[in-house]
């Protein structure tokens, strides 16, 4: 049941970060992982509610993030730090939205929080879980993002 | 139809009024007017939302209509009635819907209609289950996995088994596929002879993932895996043997202790790291036989594997444990001094607080408080004795030494507890100020707040994060470069020593190894 729910924020990454930033994610092959610590440059993770609980988090590489800000904002860039900050927050809150949107269309019901945003060159962030944790590689032409799953 | 006549030129409130009225009745016989708006949208997205909803609604209430959706020709109606079924578990259209599943090419689609069939759990959709476990979509192969554990699907096994074997080639055992974690559930939820046995022989498998997905598999299996994992306990080699019994503790189950208790009796745990984690598991179990054993441990001499005893002891404190360990430490002799510091070093605040009643064990107790240099003991027995106050906790009090906080500090990971109070005891000893872990991240978090370390000890094989991966991040960390490591192995784990060693590990020490030992370590890496 839990592997039904990757689907459709795989969709909405895809989507939303084609649409506002241009560039075309390319999905990797699924793995679980070995531990439950995200590791990124910045990291945007939300917490998810009603059918099941846990966590999904987006962490994008530096060079990623970069690129996606430049690609949003164009040229007018005042503090890249903020930029950064507020985009990734930004996609991750609308990732999490279309995905339980596209949830909601199977019956499956969440209820998501405000995302919260995690910066730090190479930080780890912790999922509290004891199940197995499902992580999906991206690509993209300026590096690399991870979405992670874990739900109780 | 009645509701609905009329509706694409009526204003926006009125239509939004219908549909809600409509979703809330659930009446069949708008089906037909709800079908046409599908089909041909008025062209407002939040009434075009709606008509789905009132759809979905009105389908939920007919199982045969939504049964007969499945024929419809337009493919978003029928994708609305996979998932109505799915949604609300109209069992009848299994048949219907394998078919449609066994001709369905595009792979969107054909998840849809697993996945519904995956939640009416329909018995007919079995082989289309088995087909897709294959498929090269790992989201797919994932789901159609779990449900051949899920269905009970005997036949499947072989199927299951080649997965996780499958994981263990050169090219793949470096990543956890989905459908190898998924096999394992199925195949324990299966839960024949057969299987369980095939993943107690793989406790050893080559991903450290799939190792743990298994540990925590069979821990989740319970009494079934019971008979397997003593006949490890019985038959394995030392590092099986330990293995087995920690699972055995974990499960926590009666027949556990009877096993590890009878293998004691037999002989089979002369191995010290074998009864360390024997003592460990009864422990967790904490039946009367386990405590009795327990009881015979405290004759150990050996330090750590008296820690084990002893902090085995603190979760079954019992009048008949406290009257046995205070005729033990009342005897003034090299032993009860040993168990005094165990009692110390392993924090066991329950057991303290039951024998600090008795003179005797008391004064023995603080005797060996008062050697302790670790603030962190210290402190919870300063707060024991507090609490219990009156006028020999006071003159008690005075004799402990104060601020012994030391300058230096050191770092240990270690996931079991009686290793870390070893480490804290040996590292306190030294003069460090030891901040422990039971695993990398825990430890590496004291790290990232900044605490300046001077020397790292961590085991090898931790859960959530292992001794390898901290070595790699402490390492990469500015001014942890060249922060000497000491890493604690067994035997077996000598094999990986080359990998540690390029993770950047300095020094090793085997398992099991005298206080003295660890000390020399130490004092050697740091240049002493």
């Amino acid at each position: 049941m839990d592997v039904e729910l990757a689907k459709p924020f795989i969709k909405a990454a895809v989507s939303v970060i084609s649409t506002m930033a241009f560039i075309t994610p390319r999905a990797g092959k699924p793995f679980v992982k070995k531990n439950s610590v995200a590791q990124g440059d910045v990291t945007g993770l939300v917490g998810l509610t009603g059918e099941k609980n846990g966590s999904v988090s987006l962490s994008f590489s530096k060079a990623c993030a970069v690129a996606i800000v430049k690609n949003m904002l164009g040229d007018d860039i005042s503090d890249i730090m903020n930029d950064v900050k507020d985009a990734v927050g930004e996609i991750t809150n609308m990732v999490s939205g279309q995905a339980r949107a596209g949830l909601a269309e199977k019956g499956l019901v969440f209820q998501g929080s405000t995302p919260s945003v995690i910066m730090g060159d190479g930080h780890t962030i912790s999922h509290m879980a004891r199940t197995p944790i499902m992580a999906i590689p991206f690509e993209t032409d300026h590096g690399g993002f991870t979405i992670e799953f874990c739900f109780e | 139809m009645a509701m609905l006549d009329g509706f694409r030129d009526k204003d926006f409130l009125e239509q939004v009024t219908i549909l809600n009225e409509i979703a809330a009745s659930k009446d069949i016989s708008n089906l037909p007017g709800l079908m046409d708006l599908f089909r041909r949208p008025v062209g407002d997205t939040s009434i075009d939302f709606m008509v789905v909803n009132a759809l979905t609604a009105v389908l939920s209430g007919n199982e045969a209509k939504t049964v007969e959706g499945l024929a419809s020709g337009n493919a978003g109606y029928r994708t609305l009635c996979i998932r109505v079924i799915g949604e609300y578990g109209f069992s009848s259209a299994g048949p219907m819907l394998t078919s449609l599943g066994e001709n369905e090419t595009d792979p969107d689609q054909l998840q849809e209609i697993l996945s519904a069939l995956s939640r009416i759990e329909a018995p007919d959709a079995l082989p289309l289950f088995r087909k897709h476990s294959q498929s090269p979509d790992a989201f797919t192969s994932a789901l159609c996995v779990e449900m051949l554990g899920r269905m009970g699907d005997t036949a499947s096994a072989p199927a299951l088994m080649a997965l996780v074997e499958g994981n263990e080639t050169d090219e793949s055992y470096e990543r956890c596929e989905l459908t190898t974690w998924k096999a394992v559930e199925a195949l324990a939820a299966l839960g024949t002879e057969e299987t369980l046995g095939f993943l107690v022989e793989k406790l050893h498998h080559k991903n450290p993932t799939v190792r743990r997905i298994i540990t925590d598999t069979l821990v989740h299996t319970g009494e079934p895996s019971l008979p397997l994992l003593s006949r490890v306990f019985e038959q394995g080699d030392t590092d099986e043997k330990i293995l087995a019994a920690n699972l055995l503790g974990f499960i926590g189950h009666r027949k556990g202790a009877d096993a590890l208790v009878a293998g004691l009796d037999k002989g089979l745990a002369g191995d010290a790291n074998v009864r360390y984690a024997v003592y460990e598991a009864l422990g967790r179990i904490g039946t009367m036989k386990g405590l009795i054993c327990l009881m015979d441990g405290l004759k150990e001499t050996d330090e750590l594997i008296l820690m084990a005893v002893v902090a085995a002891l603190e979760l079954h404190v019992s009048p008949g444990v406290i009257k046995a360990l205070t005729a033990l430490l009342t005897k003034a002799n090299e032993q009860s001094d040993r168990l005094a510091r165990a009692v110390i070093n392993s924090k066991a605040v329950r057991l303290f607080d039951a024998l600090y009643e008795f003179e005797g064990a008391a004064a023995a107790l603080i005797d060996a408080l008062a050697e302790s240099r670790d603030p962190e003991i210290l402190e919870a027995f300063r707060d024991k004795l507090e609490e219990i106050g009156g006028d020999r906790a006071e003159e008690d009090l005075a004799r402990l030494p104060r601020d012994v906080a030391a300058a230096r500090k050191a770092l240990a990971a270690d996931d079991s507890r009686s290793m870390l109070a070893l480490h804290r005891s040996i590292l306190t000893d030294l003069g460090f100020e030891p901040l422990t872990g039971a695993n990398g991240q825990e430890a590496f978090a004291f790290v990232e707040a900044g605490e300046p370390m001077e020397l790292v000890i961590t085991d090898m094989n931790m859960p959530i994060m292992d001794g390898m991966e901290l070595v790699e991040k402490l390492r990469s960390t500015e001014g942890y470069e060249n922060v000497p490591v000491i890493m604690v192995t067994t035997e077996s784990e000598a094999s990986q020593r080359n990998l540690a060693q390029k993770a950047g590990v300095t020094a090793f020490i085997t398992k099991p190894f005298k206080p003295d030992a660890l000390k020399a370590k130490i004092l050697e890496v740091l240049g002493a």
